[in-house]
């Protein structure tokens, strides 16, 4: 193990929290970094903790931080190794991942053809299929004519789901509950797939009803081991964007999480996949789990799961870049005690549009079980080029009775003057009894505004 | 011209390893000439600050205390006189004065120049793009040594307006 290799130097392909996560597993590892910023990021903390820091563009993500020329130029001139692209931005895009490969700078994730693969929602379905993993019925291959997807909604039975093949971030998705409204639905899922992901493919399934959001998190090497560390419950959403996560989930006992855990490191090995991702499950109401996709990156949630596990999911990404075997094995992996997040977005809790503006005064919670991961400050101005969410309140405790206890003591320890957070949205949502008894699914946060 | 501002372009120098500069603003004239010491190449690195020195605090840093240096200076910080024209990098890439090793710049210091004069190559991921001039005017300073890398909006060059 010691005598392998790691990176010298990496780019840190993003910005916000999850850059200075990946700036501090560097650090703990011994690897130099160079942060990339736009002109808007110019006294970001990710430019200042990084060793080195780029300019790679403007404001506007498509001309900076979406720039693959530019990122790979300033990989390029400051001799970096390898880029980690931490979520969203290109994070997902095969074509970022090939040129990386073809330029000679490693990509810390999994290879293009698996976030190709992923990608396409009708494809990784297939392979679930192969793999002997229960998907919802229908949907394996995209539909564009009309009167045939309905014909096809009719075989399921309503309500169905429309989703666009290549979609994510919730966009492209409509439920259809009765024949009347089908055609419109269709069309409009079609249009909103084309605009939002530039590829009019979409397919149907039958919807699953107030099902929860299940997803278990897996990390494969190069030498074909897997293994999986349990679930993540990501049912608190809206408008299909996760707010609250937890592991391990209130519905999922020793029995299911196996089950779960072995699906998940099936679909892995079926379709070679190698380091860190995220198997997505519904779960309904009887316990019937299905697959939904897989996310190719390392994830927003991710640190629940390194609070009940212990283990640095990021610096287990660069290890497995780097090409060294995992140092653990599946029996090697306990869960312990119970993780709670709670993403903070500077948005109006009421009608959740983002709220930018300047951060006049910020402190931070602490003590015991509590973790923070933010890259905001007093004076930091959130502009609206980028995301809302400003930072992850994670809580630990022993159970998650005292997990839940200790995020509604951070929660109210958490100041943050200058702008509107969802932290009052929070506060409602851990004060109800269904949330407190994990009795609830993903349509919790529309039945609690009912 | 006030000795914040000096301050300010002795850094800029030191940054971008110049060894000898001049600027004249009207009646203001500074030149400053390195020597005697050992060239340091310049670099896009710019700092190593432990990370306590860096870290936010909820108690606003006492006015005259410097907080951390900024990541990098780019065409806001140096500015020119309305009779100037600051030519920046669009792309982040390697900087070039000339087309060849062998060749001689396309520009130097008093060459006049115009819309469409090629003032030098920033290479970006093997492609050499070529970075024509905007404006007509004469070379007044180079602000980067040949083959060295450059960010996005880094300044290359200060033309005089004609």
């Amino acid at each position: 193990m010691i005598a392998l290799k790691l990176f010298s130097k990496i780019l840190v392909a993003n910005r916000g929290e999850i850059a200075l996560r990946i700036i501090r597993a560097c650090r703990e590892l011994g690897i130099k970094t160079v942060a990339i910023f736009s002109e808007a990021d110019r006294d970001a903390l990710h430019t200042r903790f990084a060793d080195e820091g780029i300019c790679i563009g403007p404001a506007n993500p498509l001309h900076s931080y979406l720039n693959i020329p530019a990122v790979i130029s300033a990989a390029e001139v400051s001799d970096c190794e390898a880029i980690h692209p931490g979520y969203g931005f290109l994070a997902e895009n095969p074509e970022f991942a090939e040129i990386c490969e073809a330029s000679g700078i490693t990509f810390i994730g999994p290879r293009s053809e698996h976030i190709k693969l992923m990608g396409n929602k009708i494809q990784a379905r297939n392979c679930a299929v192969r793999a002997g993993i229960p998907i919802p019925p229908g949907g394996v291959e995209g539909v564009s004519d009309p009167e045939e997807a309905l014909q096809g909604a009719k075989q399921l039975g309503f309500p169905v789901i429309i989703k666009a093949a290549s979609g994510g971030g919730g966009r492209g998705i409509r439920v259809v509950h009765s024949e009347a409204s089908f055609r419109t639905s269709f069309s409009m899922a079609q249009s909103e797939a084309s605009s939002s992901f530039n590829d009019p493919e979409v397919y149907v399934e039958k919807f699953i009803e107030s099902p929860r959001h299940v997803e278990i998190q897996i990390l494969a090497d190069n030498d074909g081991n897997v293994v999986h560390f349990g679930e993540r419950e990501c049912s608190i959403q809206r408008r299909y964007q996760k707010l609250i996560e937890e592991a391990p989930s209130p519905a999922v006992n020793e029995e299911l999480r196996k089950q779960m855990g072995d699906a998940a490191v099936k679909l892995t090995r079926e379709s070679g996949y190698v380091n860190a991702g995220t198997v997505e499950f519904l779960l309904d109401k009887d316990g019937k789990f299905y697959f939904m996709e897989m996310n190719t990156r390392i994830q927003v949630e991710h640190p629940v799961t390194e609070m009940v596990t212990g283990i640095d999911l990021v610096k287990e990404q660069i290890r497995v870049s780097a090409g060294h075997p995992l140092g653990f094995k599946q029996d090697d992996i306990r869960i312990q005690g119970h993780a709670i997040e709670c993403r903070i977005n500077a948005e109006d809790p009421e009608d959740h549009r983002p709220c930018p503006g300047t951060i006049t005064f910020f402190y931070a919670p602490g003590g015991p079980g509590i973790r923070v991961d933010s890259a905001a400050f007093e004076s930091y101005y959130i502009t609206p080029h980028y995301d809302s969410m400003i930072a992850k309140l994670v809580a630990h405790g022993r159970d998650r009775e005292e997990a839940l206890a200790r995020m509604q003591r951070a929660l109210e320890e958490f100041v943050i003057e200058g702008i509107k957070t969802t932290i009052p949205l929070h506060q409602r949502i851990l004060a109800t009894m269904k949330f407190r008894k994990g009795d609830y699914a993903t349509d919790f946060i529309e039945e609690m505004k009912k | 011209m006030d000795i914040k501002e000096i301050r300010e372009i002795l850094r800029l120098l030191d940054r971008y390893g110049i060894q000898d500069f001049t600027l004249q603003r009207g009646d203001n004239r500074i030149r400053v000439k390195k020597g005697g010491l050992l060239e340091e190449p310049a670099q896009v690195r710019y700092r190593e600050i432990p990370v306590a020195e860096t870290l936010p605090s909820a108690v606003p840093a006492p006015e005259g205390v410097p907080g951390p240096t900024p990541p990098s200076t780019t065409g806001d910080q140096l500015t020119v006189n309305d009779n100037q024209f600051l030519v920046t990098s669009p792309i982040v890439g390697t900087f070039y004065r000339a087309p060849s090793p062998e060749s001689p710049p396309y520009v130097e210091v008093g060459s006049a120049v115009s819309k469409g004069t090629v003032l030098c190559i920033v290479e970006a991921m093997k492609i050499m793009n070529e970075i024509e001039c905007e404006v007509t005017g004469k070379i007044s300073t180079s602000l980067v040594e040949n083959a060295q890398p450059v960010e996005y909006g880094q300044p290359l060059f200060i033309i005089d307006l004609v």
